[in-house]
């Protein structure tokens, strides 16, 4: 997933946009599973030492990135350009936001 | 929600306003700074700011989201600390963690933009800053411009605001800079929002000014604004004097407002239009101040809150000359439904006391207003704001008589036996109404005669009357019959080989 996002985000924000997102949202990931912290990220994108860190931790690392990536995207440019561009990235894919307050 | 589907204002990204801590700049941003933007503050060396980057520091920034002050061979911090805790805004506690200072002199000097780049990202991530300071950051652009090429430096600011907005952070680049540079420079292209501030001197006056000359996102209020730096840090003054909200806008005229003056109302066809401002035009003496005093006392006497904002007067001398006529206003003036604002001469701005009278007019809920007088407010100003005079009163007597409050102005007349002008301002555009005092040279006597020259929207009496200041306040006499020549102060009897003079019940043209 983080890397079709990077190959859609990197097209309209460049390299070192969609990096620069990815950095941040690492961060916060990382707050959450301290084993992203080591995580460095390459100049183009790709995640070096991720590759321990998400075996380590399964699947929960790339969501917990993921996740970041997109809220990110969300505060930046706002729930329905975020959806257009993951639907730009996943074409055949039905994509929403599930609001966690939609479901109290 | 899908990606489909019409889109709708509701869709867009809500940008987050933070507030800046400076009285009316957050009105002038239109709401305050956006959040994750990218900032230049410019000016001159001493206008202003670092002050302003530290109000906007001490307001935002928490232990969670700290904000760093990067200093770069400009007021080293230590200066910078001593100074800045001056003010009142300045809280130390904040220095714990909330606020870190952090100097890259050595850096700039020895390395070059990459490493200046590095070093700033590597702080804000590993502090999660909300907000960033380079001061100053000229110094950087010099630092580039000596090694580097446009191109690079464009590169250097492209990344730098990319990996700060990326970060979350709110940032403002510092810089002493002249208004020519604006042009083809890369950190104004790049940046989010570009605030300028001036500073003047003149004499014994500082006048200080600022413009938001670029705000992405947002409508923010064109044009110069006044500011004043005191001890609470920068205090900004509006050029929509907080007056923006369209909530109250009040039709004109409803229904008419005595003056306190009951043949004069007649003569102006049942008094003042309500909101309409009303000039009053005459030479020293002839009355203006005492009608002010009677159009303020009649509407107390109806529960209508007024202001008087004197300017040659002290507030002591107004109680006085209005008890002579009859009138005990210090009841008023305890449970403050008068209030009279008295500016101190020679250093205000214009826009400062427009705030001062349109804050007293929202805090009692003022109904009648008495500028007394136009000459006086226009001398007691700095002399660098006098061009800013008229425009900055047509703005506030559009804004408060918008609100239904009635304005009288007074305004002095140096007085001459040959014409009758209005003033010698161009100020009646100002005005939806206006009555002119003059003297006339009659029969050995020096006699007051008074007119209502205009009347927007409404008839009114073209006789000219006689009229005097008795204990009591003026008293209408009656129309000048007989005279050719009263406007020019020296009439003469109206011949008998003349046309006759319209009878006294004409009327005029409302819009004439």
């Amino acid at each position: 997933m983080i890397e079709t996002l990077r190959i859609s985000l990197a097209k309209f924000a460049g390299d070192a946009g969609f990096v620069s997102l990815l950095r941040r949202a690492v961060a916060l990931a990382g707050a959450e599973l301290p084993a992203l912290q080591s995580v460095k990220i390459g100049e183009n994108g790709r995640l070096d030492g991720a590759g321990s860190a998400i075996s380590a931790l399964g699947d929960e690392a790339a969501v917990a990135i993921t996740a970041h990536l997109l809220a990110l995207l969300v505060v930046f440019v706002g729930e329905p350009l975020t959806l257009r561009l993951l639907s730009e990235s996943r074409p055949d894919t039905q994509i929403t936001f599930k609001h966690p307050e939609a479901d109290q | 929600m899908s990606a489909q589907g019409p889109e709708t204002p509701h869709d867009r990204v809500k940008i987050k306003q933070l507030p800046t801590g400076v009285q009316g700049l957050d009105e002038i941003l239109g709401g305050g700074l956006p959040e994750y933007s990218f900032n230049i503050i410019a000016g001159a060396p001493g206008c202003g700011k670092t002050t302003l980057a530290h109000q906007i520091m001490f307001t935002n920034a928490t232990p969670e989201r700290p904000a760093l002050y990067f200093t770069v061979l400009g007021e080293p911090a230590i200066k910078m600390l001593r100074y800045q805790q001056q003010y009142t805004f300045f809280d130390q506690s904040y220095l714990d963690g909330a606020i870190r200072f952090i100097n890259l002199s050595q850096l700039v000097l020895d390395q070059d933009l990459g490493a200046v780049l590095d070093a700033i990202v590597k702080e804000v991530e590993a502090s999660n800053a909300g907000l960033v300071v380079v001061d100053s950051f000229r110094t950087v652009v010099r630092k580039a411009h000596a090694g580097a090429s446009e191109v690079e430096l464009q590169g250097f600011v492209q990344r730098l605001a990319l990996n700060l907005t990326s970060w979350q952070a709110t940032t403002f680049l510092i810089g002493e800079y002249v208004e020519g540079e604006l042009r083809d420079n890369p950190v104004f292209t790049v940046a989010d929002g570009l605030f300028w501030l001036y500073q003047s001197i003149e004499r014994n006056s500082i006048v200080r000014k600022m413009q938001v000359m670029k705000l992405r996102g947002q409508e923010s209020v064109p044009g110069l604004h006044t500011f004043r730096i005191t001890a609470g840090g920068l205090q900004a003054f509006p050029r929509t004097f907080g007056l923006t909200d369209n909530k109250s806008v009040h039709v004109k005229g409803l229904r008419r407002i005595s003056t306190g003056v009951r043949e004069l109302d007649a003569l102006m066809g049942g008094g003042i239009p309500e909101g309409d401002s009303l000039l009053v035009a005459g030479p020293s003496g002839a009355g203006k101040t005492v009608l002010g005093i009677q159009f303020i006392a009649e509407g107390l006497e109806r529960g209508e809150p007024g202001i008087v904002a004197m300017f040659e007067e002290l507030p002591n001398e107004f109680m006085q000359r209005a008890a002579s006529f009859g009138f005990d206003l210090d009841k008023n003036l305890k449970d403050g439904s008068l209030k009279l604002i008295y500016l101190r001469p020679l250093d205000l701005s214009v826009d400062e006391t427009v705030h001062e009278i349109v804050n007293t007019v929202k805090e009692i809920g003022c109904k009648r207003l008495v500028i007394d007088s136009l000459v006086g407010f226009e001398m007691a100003l700095a002399p660098d704001f006098r061009t800013d005079f008229r425009e900055s009163l047509y703005r506030m007597i559009g804004a408060l008589t918008r609100r239904g409050v009635t304005i009288i102005s007074t305004v002095e007349v140096e007085e001459n036996f040959t014409s009758m002008g209005l003033s010698n301002f161009t100020i009646s555009f100002l005005a939806d109404d206006i009555v002119r005092m003059r003297y006339a040279s009659i029969n050995g006597q020096l006699r007051k005669i008074m007119m209502v020259v205009k009347m927007r929207r409404s008839q009114h009496s073209i006789d000219m009357y006689s009229y005097a200041v008795t204990a009591k306040g003026l008293a209408i006499g009656e129309p000048m019959r007989g005279y050719r020549g009263l406007t020019s102060g020296i009439p003469g009897p109206w011949s008998l080989e003349s046309p006759s003079p319209p009878a006294a019940a004409d009327r005029n043209d409302p819009n004439g």
